[in-house]
């Protein structure tokens, strides 16, 4: 037989490989600035300082849960919960606020990100040591959270003349002409982002959704990772419901409803790949950015909103091919064949 | 023992395995292995395939924990839970496919595990791109610790595994078949780096099938069959005869009833010139009515994927196959089914069976349009013929309605036969029919076999347990390396010139 081909016979798909994995953010933010500039050159109003930083502050919280939703994307997971966490955390934290007048700033923070992690856990638990798969389990708690704050709230909403004013204002503040929101949320995805790359933790949970049968064999605890994963996300989940509650003031049962989508679109476009592994909460962060521009887009342009939400799935489901193409030619480039 | 002093030194045993024994529910999967490995050798651990080495690598790295006996890693009892202790004590395993993170870069997986840790516990980059870099010079990589392992080649890959097991202190190093893919220069290369590892003092235990390796590298050879530690021997008291003497040595037990003279007919399955670019080479031979072909070689020689060529499920690159003198071009399982060729997967329960499913479902699956009258299923219809073969296969089953993943091993191969047999093949291929069951099904499904043999049926029998192949085959073909290489007659055939042909050097042959 002719010599066995040689392995280092395939230079091209190496570098491929290599460079796709590590331009995935600068494609998204080029996609940014075309889409942006194609808006711009379509209605005068879209460029305009006001008209930005409305598009930044509805990307704010979604970027938030977007973060939330990558953490475990990358272990090769899903949390079709996250609108729902979300949805029962301001929904709790507005009536404690509403029904508790002398409440304190640390205890109106600290409540949401408590809950939030409870929920998260569960979440956790289910899928991690559970074994429940992580659609199915989630899918569980997206109702059952749901159904939760409906039974709380009987059917009442919580108005915003009944929230301390101060928990209003203060998302509404500016420092330095940007609003308060939009720091926030740069601030959080900054620290979770540094949190995963600089610490151990954010190598393994890589590594997990990265070759779950390489974590086995090497000794990964993966069940505690993906554990941990979710507390993350409901952590993250804990803060973006509070935002979402303090920016909309008046908090209904279906705040944040459908928010799972948006929240694994964000990511999915961002470059996250639901294979699992790769990716990072600054591209899911973009992502989101890039939905928030889609979304004020159409409205400037006019498009009805029926055709939002089909623009929206159209991104999707090109981001996710992309992502499969992607997956493959990694598959393909690991010794994927074997003689 | 008076003449201890005056024989060459020896260094004094590293790790000791003292009577491990393991078993899975009711299997036995190994029983009563002791032997010493000595710093500054290289152990060579090997026997056929599925004599239990892979579960004692597992047993020593902490992947499973054994249910008898000790293991002693410089005089002190250890029992690891996972991999990462066995690391940390200097125990450390490379595997024959690559067990790394593709998405991670290199560096990070050399150090995954024990991150050089700076400023607040968060990692040390610069500290963990340089040890990768030292380690990866340890195994005289020039790799870039900054690049991502997707998209490297397998050798480079086996370099990092490699690496990284030298980056935990290891004082065992255990290779499992670490140049099954590997080029005859990448295997040198990863010798070579081998050898000076030994030089500076680790133990190495070394899994392999070619013995040519063994000669060149060992310095101790352990030889396991049927889960049981056979011998323990310096590699210059055994030759190569003797070693695969070792690997073998059942004797042709009483089990393994030889067939009587058989009536053979004419041609039913007759391959031409068969290929699959990269994965085997101009494959031709034939198989008659009522004959029984042995297909024996070594685990990845190309065995199975010829067998699922024939079967439609890859289809091939060049050549023909004929069936009945019809030639036909395999597409699919489907059509293939429907010509009369009939294929048993070697792992039934992933491939062959639907294990949450009845008896009766599996054994109809493939027949349900014969069994539905205007597209609706005859579920009565479907009973009986489930009960029946059941019956004539001796599936031991309190009901037909039993799910399969509920029977033995044995009993779900016999399903396997009775749901394809179902389909009434001329020609059958039999991918490692007793491969994990236990020795009285063994001979059952033997049984069963040289019966189909002599209704008359082409059988094509791929099996790595050599004893059964001499006592079943009437033509045995050895493949090595994607090719055929040996034909042996019913009467020439030998364990040992089998072995030694499967065993054959890369780019030995022709």
């Amino acid at each position: 037989m002719s010599e066995a081909p040689s392995v280092a016979a395939r230079p091209g798909s190496r570098n491929l490989v290599e460079v796709v994995l590590r331009l995935r953010e600068a494609g998204v933010v080029v996609f940014l600035v075309v889409l942006g500039l194609a808006f711009g050159l379509a209605t005068d109003r879209f460029l305009s300082v006001q008209n930005l930083t409305t598009v930044a502050s509805s990307a704010a919280i979604l970027a938030i849960a977007a973060c939330a939703q990558a953490i475990v994307l990358i272990t090769r997971n899903l949390d079709v919960s996250v609108g729902s966490m979300m949805g029962l955390v301001a929904y709790l934290t507005a009536d404690w606020a509403a029904t508790h007048p002398g409440i304190t700033p640390v205890e109106v923070v600290a409540i949401p990100l408590m809950i939030g992690t409870v929920l998260g856990a569960i979440n956790g638990l289910l899928v991690a040591y559970g074994r429940v798969p992580a659609l199915i389990a989630t899918l569980g708690t997206m109702s059952l959270y749901r159904g939760f704050t409906y039974i709380y709230a009987h059917g009442q909403e919580v108005t915003s003349s009944r929230l301390p004013p101060w928990m209003l204002s203060s998302v509404d503040a500016r420092i330095g002409g940007l609003p308060i929101l939009i720091l926030v949320s740069i601030a959080i995805v900054a620290v979770v982002a540094w949190l995963l790359h600089a610490y151990p933790f954010g190598r393994r949970l890589y590594a997990v959704g990265s070759n779950g049968v390489a974590a086995w064999f090497f000794g990964l605890r993966a069940e505690r990772v993906v554990f941990f994963a979710y507390v993350a996300c409901g952590f993250l989940c804990g803060i973006a419901g509070l935002l979402y509650a303090a920016r909309v003031g008046t908090v209904t049962v279906v705040l944040a409803n459908g928010w799972e989508m948006s929240s694994l679109a964000s990511a999915v476009i961002g470059g996250v790949s639901v294979s699992g592994g790769s990716g990072t909460v600054v591209g899911a962060a973009l992502g989101a950015v890039v939905l928030a521009t889609i979304d004020n887009g159409l409205v400037l342009l006019r498009v009805p909103e029926f055709w939002r939400m089909f623009i929206q799935g159209a991104a999707i489901v090109a981001a996710v091919a992309v992502d499969a193409l992607i997956a493959e030619a990694i598959r393909r480039s690991t010794g994927g064949r074997r003689r | 023992m008076p003449t201890v002093a005056a024989e060459p030194v020896i260094p004094a045993p590293i790790l000791l395995l003292r009577r491990i024994g393991k078993s899975f529910g009711p299997v036995r999967a190994l029983e009563d292995v002791s032997f010493d490995v000595r710093p500054g050798r290289v152990h060579g651990l090997v026997g056929e395939n599925g004599a239990g080495k892979s579960t004692l690598v597992k047993i020593i790295t902490g992947l499973e924990e054994a249910d008898e006996g000790e293991v002693i890693l410089a005089g002190r009892a250890v029992r690891f839970r996972t991999p990462i202790e066995a690391r940390n004590h200097g125990i450390a395993a490379v595997y024959q496919d690559p067990k790394l993170f593709p998405h991670l870069s290199i560096a990070e997986n050399i150090a995954m595990g024990a991150y050089p840790s700076g400023w607040f516990g968060t990692v040390d980059r610069r500290a963990m791109i340089d040890t990768a870099r030292e380690h990866l010079a340890r195994v005289g990589s020039d790799l870039d610790p900054k690049r991502t392992v997707a998209g490297l080649s397998v050798a480079e890959h086996q370099f990092v595994e490699i690496a990284r097991a030298l980056s935990s202190d290891v004082r065992v190093l255990i290779l499992d078949e670490p140049t099954s893919a590997l080029t005859p220069t990448e295997a040198e290369r990863l010798f070579a780096v081998v050898r000076s590892l030994r030089d500076r003092g680790t133990a190495i235990i070394l899994i392999t099938h070619r013995l040519e390796e063994i000669e060149a590298m060992c310095d101790d050879v352990t030889v396991l069959r049927d889960r049981r530690h056979v011998a323990t021997l310096p590699r210059a008291e055994v030759d190569r005869a003797k070693l695969v003497q070792l690997m073998v040595g059942r004797p042709l037990e009483a089990l393994f009833a030889r067939r009587e003279r058989p009536t053979i007919g004419e041609d039913v399955l007759r391959v031409e010139h068969l290929s699959l670019d990269g994965v085997f080479d101009d494959v031709s031979f034939s198989v008659r009515a009522g004959e029984i072909v042995g297909m024996g070689g070594l685990v990845g020689a190309g065995r199975s994927e010829i067998a699922q060529t024939l079967f439609g499920i890859t289809p091939p690159t060049a050549g023909r196959v004929v069936l009945k003198g019809v030639e036909v071009a395999p597409q699919s399982p489907k059509q293939m089914l429907a010509r009369g060729l009939a294929y048993l997967p070697e792992d039934r329960d992933r491939d062959g069976l639907i294990m949450p499913e009845t008896i009766t479902h599996n054994i109809t699956l493939p027949i349900l349009d014969s069994l539905s009258h205007w597209t609706v299923v005859d579920r009565a219809g479907e009973r009986r013929l489930a009960e029946s073969a059941s019956q004539t296969y001796r599936v031991l089953t309190p009901s037909v309605e039993t799910i399969v993943s509920a029977l033995s091993g044995g009993n779900r191969q016999k399903v396997a036969f009775a749901k394809w047999l179902a389909t009434e093949p001329v020609a059958l291929i039999l991918d490692e029919p007793t491969h994990g069951i236990d020795i009285g099904s063994k001979a059952q499904v033997h049984a069963m076999v040289a019966q189909l043999a002599d209704r008359g049926l082409a059988v094509l029998l791929i099996s790595s347990d050599l004893p059964e192949l001499l006592a079943m085959s009437d033509r045995i073909l050895v493949i090595a390396e994607g090719a055929l290489v040996a034909e042996f007659a019913r009467d020439e055939a030998t364990q040992e010139s089998v072995m030694m042909a499967a065993a054959r050097q890369r780019g030995g042959k022709r």
